[in-house]
């Protein structure tokens, strides 16, 4: 059963010590997202936006509150079903790419898909995933051997080899030109226009928010204000 | 500069682990070589202590018979400082029963001494009751290691057997002297052995009344003037003793007792300085290798300090005194460490063989020098990463990221070749395409293998000459020899007694052998070249007969290395019975070198004898019984010396007791420096590569994944080292072996095939149980954090 409401947050705090103090990333969030959309996650450093992403993604744990994912509480989660919440749920775009150095772009696609399925097709679904950003002819690059944007792309279509209903990026263009940087956001809205994946995208760069369907600030740990955007705007309009 | 001593400090901690590890591997490094060295030179110091406080002989001469006066007429001798007069006799002796069992009576020196006064050469330290009270006391004292091992003292009673008939003495005292701080029967037997041999010392009236040589000595020991003309002096006395038959100058050197001690030695002092040497070595070089790591992985916080305005000196001086801290804490440990236990090892040693005066000393030297080498080695470990990150503009620095700046080359030979499933590709891609990761930890694998393959390549090899030496060589199950040649009608004699099976006759004599300007004293040995009591190791398809024919000479291998001659040569051999020219054939590979082999119907020639010539026996016996035959060899009239092969085989492996401590305490030192070592290796590899597993981690492997990619690449780099690691450990092995053998024995290294197949096995288990802390780390790592991070 599909629920309508792919991610939801109740009330969900986040602290977590610093020598002797204690810092509150997340102070009560409320936060839904439905399924299918594309939210764009602005804030200033320290508002709790990278928080709330790891915390979605099964990365950290919340201190409080109700997290549901797809209909399930990940945060009573163990150790296992949450490697296996990552498996099958989540796809996770970095700001710093994390391929694996001695994997090709192919290869690196591969991994992910080698998590959940077997067969001799992997190689082939994974070079489809490629194909869909735009790289299939860098199959047999490795990283060292790719541009950054290029690097952005292949994690982009890792992140989707298990075709995760929730695609979660971490500034994933805090590392990029601003022409490749657009190249990546057009690679995660074709994603999210072809794939029907929920894209969260967490960014400081408020010009980036046109091309969300909703954008949520956050400050100090809370949900500031949410606007929609009834028309999202086309990544080649976007400017920074 | 107070914040780089926090930032370095705050590194240490933060790297507890990796620190702690360079640190053990820096202090076993020290550790060992100045327990070892401080030890050997100890034990010199303690063996020359002792012979300059006892009036050690410079040379000793030996005569058939001489006035006892003749002591009195060579201290007129220019550069003579001090003689004594002495008979000396070889027999044997009961001991008293105990816990109703008779000990086997065993081989017994007596030596007459003055009594009225201590000797002026060679006396003696009395350990335990009192030296004698007067030239006509009739009791006996003991010599040390005979008292200790059979337990006796002051009250008891011992019976040498004097012309065939056995005498009880009463036990006065128990005395240590200098001739036998090892004692050894003749230079040719050297392995001490209180069981069968012992040494006693009388008054000299009592003992030439009981032998009927009442005035007579038979052995002169002096003592040389510091800076006298040594051989002068010998040929002076050598005239003036030639009347009284002169048979034998001994000098110092070649003193058997001396000759062991110093042969041990040299044996101690070339393991004690190459073992902890190499160990020392492989410590620095890991230092260097893992230091150098660490400082690598930290090139974006070298950046970082640039950019914020630090100079290049400051970031090296950094990156220095976190060197310097591993150095100096390493360096300390093992000098608190290695101190006391080099004097522990000296103190076990001299008891065990029963060196009376110990002297130890503190070596500021060997502990400045072990510290030297290894800060030497931080420093530069240090220095060169350093250097190189501080280089690098500060915004390249920062932006290095070691997992991808080590990534190098093309696909693999092997993926080339086999097309390989996604998950060994990983591990197989991890070894070889981060070559200078691989090529590191690969480096402590090979010196894991050196390490143990050494010290254990010496335990097999003392297998090996036990087995060669007592199983394939020496097959005769007793020995005996006479003090003269004797009749067939003794060998026909004990033929018939109950548990005799066979009865070889052999002529042994003590010789010198002389080629060109060198010369050496062996054993000489002559019997029936058909014989299998002692088989002779020749060349293959070379028969005795045929090695032996034509009177020639068979030598040691090792001893004809010592001379510089091979077969076809000729030599000179001294002997008793009269100087002759010898042809020498093919060698033998025997590990002791001073012996030399004849044809007994040769030396029937050279004798001119009508039957064969024999001073000794080779005898198969039955085991039952072999007790009773050795106590009724004893009892005939002329019997010299008795040994049962098994007490003999007993004693050699008691007198190793000493060696497998040490190479015990080697084998140790090496097991946990392997483990550091990989531990290490291990450790820093994850560190490397922490977003690495992060990233899988966060893409939904689990942490049994990422172990059995670990463990995959572990045992490629296991099979990648396996062939490399087992031949520098095999070759370090015989290095080993070399330093190990000393003109009197040649030591073979035999490495058994279990032994390469256990320490492979060894060393990948140690392997895996040195990644099980890396996994955990893995398995705690924050996720999102160190995603996040590029280092």
């Amino acid at each position: 059963m599909a629920f309508p409401l792919i991610i939801e947050m109740q009330a969900v705090t986040k602290t977590y010590p610093m020598g002797e103090v204690t810092v509150h990333a997340l102070r009560g969030l409320n936060l839904a997202v439905a399924r299918g959309e594309f939210i764009v996650l602005l804030g200033p450093s320290g508002s709790g936006k990278t928080t709330t992403l790891n915390l979605v993604g099964g990365l950290d744990r919340p201190s409080g509150g109700h997290l549901a994912v797809d209909g399930e509480e990940i945060a009573g989660f163990n150790e296992t079903r949450l490697a296996e919440y990552r498996r099958k749920k989540v796809g996770f775009v970095f700001q710093f790419f994390n391929l694996i150095p001695t994997l090709t772009a192919l290869e690196n696609v591969e991994f992910a898909l080698a998590l959940t399925q077997r067969g001799r097709s992997i190689p082939a679904r994974a070079g489809d995933f490629l194909s869909m950003v735009g790289l299939r002819d860098r199959a047999d690059h490795f990283p060292s051997q790719l541009s950054g944007g290029e690097q952005q792309r292949v994690a982009i279509a890792r992140a989707l080899a298990n075709r995760p209903p929730l695609l979660l990026c971490d500034e994933p263009t805090g590392n990029l030109d601003v022409d490749t940087g657009r190249q990546v956001l057009q690679a995660l809205r074709d994603v999210n226009r072809d794939e029907g994946a929920t894209v969260v995208l967490v960014t400081h760069n408020t010009s980036i928010a046109p091309m969300a369907n909703r954008v949520v600030r956050l400050h100090n740990g809370m949900v500031d204000r949410e606007e929609v955007n009834p028309k999202p705007q086309p990544v080649a309009d976007l400017a920074w | 500069m107070k914040l780089i001593l926090l930032k370095t400090w705050r590194d240490l901690r933060a790297s507890r682990a990796q620190s702690i590890a360079l640190i053990v591997t820096v202090m076993l490094g020290v550790a060992s070589f100045a327990a070892t060295v401080a030890a050997y030179r100890d034990l010199d110091t303690s063996y020359n202590r002792t012979y300059d406080d006892l009036l050690f002989a410079d040379v000793t001469f030996s005569v058939q018979g001489a006035p006892e006066t003749v002591a009195n007429e060579l201290r007129d001798v220019e550069g003579v400082e001090g003689v004594s007069g002495r008979l000396v006799i070889d027999t044997g002796l009961e001991l008293p029963e105990r816990d109703a069992e008779t000990p086997d009576p065993v081989r017994a020196r007596l030596i007459g001494l003055s009594a009225s006064e201590r000797p002026e050469v060679n006396n003696v330290l009395v350990l335990e009751g009192q030296y004698f009270h007067s030239a006509e006391d009739s009791a006996i004292l003991l010599d040390t290691h005979f008292a200790e091992h059979f337990d006796l003292g002051p009250g008891d009673t011992v019976s040498p057997i004097l012309n065939g008939t056995r005498v009880d003495f009463p036990v006065l005292g128990v005395v240590a002297s200098p001739e036998y701080l090892m004692a050894s029967p003749s230079k040719q037997e050297l392995i001490p052995s209180a069981r069968s041999f012992g040494v006693f010392f009388l008054p000299l009236g009592a003992l030439q009344e009981r032998l009927g040589a009442t005035g007579m000595v038979n052995d002169i020991a002096i003592r040389l003037e510091e800076g006298a003309d040594e051989p002068a002096v010998v040929k002076h006395v050598q005239e003036q003793l030639a009347p009284y038959g002169l048979t034998a100058t001994t000098l110092r050197a070649d003193q058997p007792s001396n000759a062991s001690v110093k042969a041990d030695a040299e044996q101690f002092r070339n393991v004690a300085y190459l073992l902890p040497s190499v160990v020392l070595l492989v410590a620095a070089i890991s230092v260097y290798v893992m230091l150098g790591r660490q400082v690598r992985a930290q090139t974006p916080q070298v950046g970082l300090m640039k950019a914020l305005g630090y100079s290049d000196r400051a970031v090296m001086g950094h990156f220095l005194l976190y060197a310097l801290v591993i150095g100096v804490i390493g360096s300390a440990a093992g000098a608190l460490l290695g101190l006391p236990i080099g004097k522990w090892i000296t103190e076990m040693y001299a008891a065990e063989l029963g060196i009376p005066i110990i002297e130890t000393r503190f070596y500021p030297d060997l502990i400045l020098g072990g510290a030297a080498l290894s800060l030497v080695a931080t420093i530069v470990a240090a220095i060169a990463p350093a250097y190189g990150a501080a280089r690098l503009r500060p915004a390249q620095a920062m932006r290095f990221d070691p997992a991808i700046a080590q990534v190098k080359g093309h696909a693999s030979l092997l993926e080339r070749i086999v097309r390989l499933p996604l998950m060994l590709r990983l591990p197989v891609r991890s070894v070889f395409r981060v070559r200078r990761r691989s090529l590191t930890t690969a480096l402590g694998i090979v010196f894991a293998y050196i390490l143990i393959l050494m010290v254990w390549g010496l335990l097999d090899s003392i297998e090996f000459f036990f087995t060669e030496s007592y199983e394939i060589i020496e097959r005769w199950d007793v020995s005996v020899s006479f003090a003269s040649i004797q009749p067939p009608a003794t060998q026909e004699t004990i033929l018939e007694w109950d548990g005799v099976r066979a009865a070889e006759p052999i002529l042994q004599a003590p010789a010198t052998m002389k080629a060109g300007s060198a010369s050496e004293d062996i054993l000489l040995t002559a019997f029936d070249p058909d014989q299998e009591m002692h088989v002779l190791q020749l060349p293959e398809g070379t028969t005795a007969r045929e090695a032996l024919a034509g009177g020639r000479l068979v030598i040691a291998t090792g001893l004809a290395k010592v001379l510089g001659v091979s077969e076809g040569d000729r030599v000179t051999l001294e002997t008793p019975f009269g100087t002759e020219e010898f042809i020498l054939g093919p060698t033998t590979d025997e590990m002791m070198n001073a012996v030399g082999y004849l044809s007994i119907e040769g030396a029937q020639e050279r004798l001119h004898t009508l039957t064969v010539p024999y001073n000794g026996l080779y005898l198969n016996v039955d085991d039952a019984q072999s007790r009773q035959i050795k106590l009724d060899l004893y009892h005939l009239p002329d019997a010299a010396a008795v040994q049962r092969k098994a007490d003999l085989v007993t004693d050699m492996r008691g007198f190793m007791g000493l060696f497998y401590l040490l190479i015990g305490i080697m084998m140790a030192v090496a097991v946990l420096m392997a483990f550091a070592l990989l531990f290490n290796a291990m450790t820093v590899s994850v560190l490397e590569r922490k977003r690495e597993f992060a990233t899988m981690r966060s893409l939904g492997s689990g942490t049994g994944r990422i172990a059995a990619l670990l463990f995959a690449e572990n045992l490629i780099l296991w099979l990648v080292t396996l062939a490399p690691g087992l031949l520098l450990g095999h070759w370090m092995a015989l290095q080993v072996g070399t330093a190990f053998s000393a003109d009197l024995f040649t030591f073979h290294i035999v490495v058994a095939p279990t032994t390469y197949v256990i320490a492979a096995a060894g060393i990948l288990l140690t392997m895996l149980l040195a990644t099980l802390p890396a996994i955990r780390q893995v398995s705690l790592l924050n996720l999102a954090e160190a995603t996040k991070v590029l280092a």
